[in-house]
């Protein structure tokens, strides 16, 4: 079971569904493999269920009941029989937006020790991203100018504030500088959100500051 | 709180053993849909949780009325074709059906502002039920226990988490809204939830 876990705001954001998309499903992610984060959301969801139950009933006339039963015997659309088990080392939604495995994904090197492979959501404010470091390998300084939530799907990394493995799932704020290095023992992939652009801080990577633009579409 | 009796006064230990038992009454039904096909069982449903929908699709009066009836519709043959796969013992049918109208909601938004995307809202938020017995126990007590206590949060922590939940707004949206800071949403968000006892930890 992972250490880092979605703060009680974004669980309720989550479970009431008020999130954008992209970080919806990052926390979903992490939520899938976590049984604390689990427990907490099926209370919040069961909070939400009774104020749904306690609210003042609208009227519902018998000719949309009438129509509903006419309608039951339509097929039910395709999209419901999504594939709900990981493949290989790919969660189940991401595989709504990726074909194959992580290995064929398109890559766009940043540096010697990162790749970064951008998924097509149609989230017109977010940017996700999968981010492939190379064992041991860091990622230059950097700062964030809008939120970061990242969720290791495989191997961990450490900086400043301690080491976070599989499952682990982190948010930086607009401000905070790190520096991560992947563990030594293999390769780290991470699914990042962002709303904003990384920045980077290290003098040697500030030129591609510039070409670090949101990439909301692949 | 909403009972789902025809006559209810003040709550008796019957009452709410009958409220109990008739919360029973919609898991029941549920599991009547999806393994039989029970179309009565399913207007029962219909009866019950589509004035609930219609009531959650208009709270924050961003849908129309037309949408609100579609989205009603949308919702409810759902509850019928995914009925197959609830299972009562792992999740309340109230909790499994606010799942789906919440989802339906969130996608019939993106849908509104032309947000094309491969992912379904029940793609990501669909119902994630824990397969470990103590935890279903633990997790009816919770439900039974929020039930309770709702009733006696003071106004202004209901109002936040009937914008939060109902509504549907983000924490920065409601602090806009009501012109408050956000760590005010936020602690009102907290404190409401400390009241009605979901734990966090261990």
């Amino acid at each position: 079971m992972s250490n880092a876990h979605p703060d009680l705001d974004l669980l309720t954001e989550y479970t009431a569904g008020s999130l954008p998309l992209t970080q919806s499903a990052c926390i979903s992610l992490h939520i899938s493999q976590c049984t604390r984060c689990q427990r907490i959301a099926g209370q919040l969801a069961d909070l939400g269920a009774c104020l749904f139950e306690a609210q003042e009933p609208s009227t519902v006339g018998d000719a949309q009941l009438d129509a509903v039963l006419a309608r039951l015997d339509e097929e039910p659309p395709l999209s419901y029989a999504k594939a709900s088990k990981d493949i290989g080392n790919t969660p189940a939604v991401l595989q709504r937006l990726m074909r194959g495995d992580f290995s064929d994904l398109s890559w766009k090197n940043i540096g010697s020790a990162l790749r970064i492979s951008y998924l097509q959501t149609g989230d017109p404010q977010h940017e996700l991203a999968i981010y492939h470091f190379k064992a041991g390998g860091r990622i230059p300084e950097h700062t964030h100018r809008g939120s970061e939530m990242t969720l290791i799907l495989q191997g961990g990394f450490s900086d400043a504030d301690g080491s976070y493995h599989k499952g682990d799932f982190l948010v930086r704020r607009q401000g905070d500088v790190h520096a991560p290095t992947a563990l030594q023992s293999e390769d780290c992939i991470c699914l990042v959100v962002l709303d904003a652009p990384l920045k980077f801080t290290d003098w040697k990577f500030r030129w591609m500051n510039p070409f670090l633009k949101l990439r909301t579409t692949a | 709180m909403m009972i789902v009796t025809d006559n209810f006064d003040d709550e008796t230990e019957s009452q709410v053993a009958s409220k109990e038992k008739r919360t029973d009454e919609w898991s029941e039904c549920l599991t009547l849909v999806g393994q039989n096909g029970d179309r009565a069982a399913f207007t029962r449903l219909f009866r019950h949780f589509a004035p609930l929908m219609k009531a959650f699709a208009l709270s924050g009066s961003t849908l129309s009325a037309n949408n609100a009836d579609e989205l009603v519709q949308e919702v409810m043959i759902k509850v019928w074709q995914k009925a197959g796969a609830y299972n009562a013992e792992k999740a309340a049918a109230s909790t499994w059906i606010y799942t789906i109208a919440r989802n339906s909601r969130t996608d019939l938004f993106r849908r509104l502002q032309k947000f094309d995307t491969p992912l379904s809202a029940d793609d990501i938020a669909g119902s994630q039920e824990s397969e470990e017995a103590f935890m279903m126990l633990h997790q009816k007590r919770g439900r039974d226990r929020i039930r309770t206590l709702i009733s006696g949060l003071p106004s202004d922590q209901a109002q936040i988490l009937a914008k939060v939940y109902m509504e549907g707004k983000s924490h920065s949206e409601v602090a806009g809204e009501l012109d408050i800071p956000l760590g005010t949403v936020k602690s009102r968000v907290r404190l409401a939830l400390q009241k009605l006892q979901i734990r966090f930890e261990e």
